[in-house]
């Protein structure tokens, strides 16, 4: 698998489809971004643990707007990407995407629904891992039992921010959770529930299930059981999942002739 | 009606065009409410942040209503369609937190409809007495 996208980089490289390429790099046994230009060699090319891709591409494009730039992006890279497109965050026009199919292995260990981008140059695709036990659990709760799981969950959070830095869609320049008026500095835990459901509100459209913020946490909260929720809600709702399409625009930002909520479901 | 002596704090926001013209004409009508409410106004619907919903719940309001013109009516051609969509998916994250969505209420209310103003708070009062005061906020 590993040849393969040494091969595509040296290709894109080679007939000068990009000027660079961003992939990951293991030195020293730390994997970390590295951007690929003609002539470096690929020997120490990683592709695992993974990495979000997109706000380094949002970076390098700040520095360099028109570079021509490739990028080996993983299924959560991919639609992270689509949905930073559409919030002109990213361009992707200049962009190539070698798309990279996660192994059921890897897709275990994320416990993800959908390990694969939109076109897939790497690998074979594989069956999505759907619910952890936590999640089981909330469904078959009601409101008082869901209420108290989240409370003490929440509860030992001790409100780093990893979870909104960590997260590839959490674009704002000035976040919400920074300001006074919803979550006072100097205050651990915050409140509940408005930090996290604020941020769950915000990312309810946005969320590409990279699963970064948990993995970020180390208190471990099992935040991705909270957003699996949110984008089933979304997704009965408005039929609509966030990184799929990139020329569809978030049905929160349109009106309801555009974008019409699904029958029997409000 | 439950008459168990709680008296729930609700809280209400109504558009400048529509809603609140509406409780005002339920106001000078004299039509008979509950007074449990607190109003707001905004000047659309669609100005009301989900923010300020969760922030409302978490201090200890017991409900939160919020009320615009009706689809098609809006002064803004299409805030309320954005509200509609917003409140609809608001009721949903707060479910998936573990609070009742029975919570919040979104209807419409045009300034012509005083007694469905005072018809909308009355029901609305009811079934939050029923769900008994919120323990949001409380640890």
């Amino acid at each position: 698998m590993i040849e393969k996208v040494r091969q595509l980089i040296g290709d894109l490289l080679n007939n000068g489809e990009a000027e660079a390429v961003l992939a990951l790099a293991s030195e020293h046994g730390n994997v970390q971004p590295y951007l690929y230009k003609k002539g470096d060699s690929l020997d120490n090319l990683a592709l695992w643990p993974k990495y979000s891709m997109g706000p380094i591409l949002k970076s390098i494009q700040v520095a360099s707007p028109d570079m021509k730039l490739g990028v080996v992006a993983r299924g959560c890279d991919d639609r992270a990407l689509v949905e930073l497109a559409k919030r002109n965050q990213v361009n992707l026009d200049n962009v190539k995407i070698i798309g990279l199919a996660c192994t059921a292995d890897e897709a275990k260990e994320c416990v993800c629904a959908h390990p694969y981008p939109r076109s897939i140059d790497v690998g074979e695709k594989v069956a999505g891992v759907e619910s952890t036990d936590d999640l089981a659990k909330l469904n078959s709760q009601d409101y008082d039992e869901r209420l108290q799981f989240w409370k003490d969950a929440f509860s030992k959070c001790i409100k780093c921010y990893g979870c909104r830095n960590g997260c590839p869609l959490c674009i704002c320049e000035d976040c919400v959770l920074e300001d006074d008026a919803w979550v006072k500095a100097g205050e651990i835990p915050p409140p509940f529930p408005i930090f996290h459901l604020i941020r769950a509100y915000h990312l309810s459209d946005k969320c590409v299930e990279c699963g970064e913020c948990q993995s970020s946490c180390p208190m471990d909260i099992p935040l991705t059981s909270l957003y699996s929720l949110i984008r089933g809600e979304f997704k009965e709702l408005f039929d609509y999942m966030p990184g799929a399409d990139i020329d569809r625009k978030s049905p929160l930002a349109t009106s309801l002739e555009q974008e019409p909520i699904r029958e029997g479901t409000a | 009606m439950s008459d168990n002596g709680f008296e729930p704090r609700i809280l209400a926001f109504c558009c400048n065009w529509c809603s609140y013209a509406g409780a005002d004409l339920a106001g000078v009508s004299r039509m008979q409410m509950p007074p449990n409410l607190r109003v707001i106004r905004v000047m659309c619907s669609g100005r009301v942040s989900p923010e300020w919903v969760i922030k409302a719940l978490s201090s200890g309001m017991d409900g939160v209503m919020v009320l615009g013109c009706h689809i098609g009516d809006c002064h803004y051609i299409d805030g309320n369609h954005r509200t509609k969509k917003r409140f609809v998916l608001l009721a949903k994250l707060l479910g998936a937190m573990g609070i009742n969505p029975d919570r919040l209420l979104l209807d419409w209310v045009s300034a012509s409809e005083g007694a469905k103003f005072q018809n909308v708070v009355t029901k609305f009062v009811e079934r939050v007495k029923e769900l008994g005061p919120s323990s949001i906020g409380v640890a």
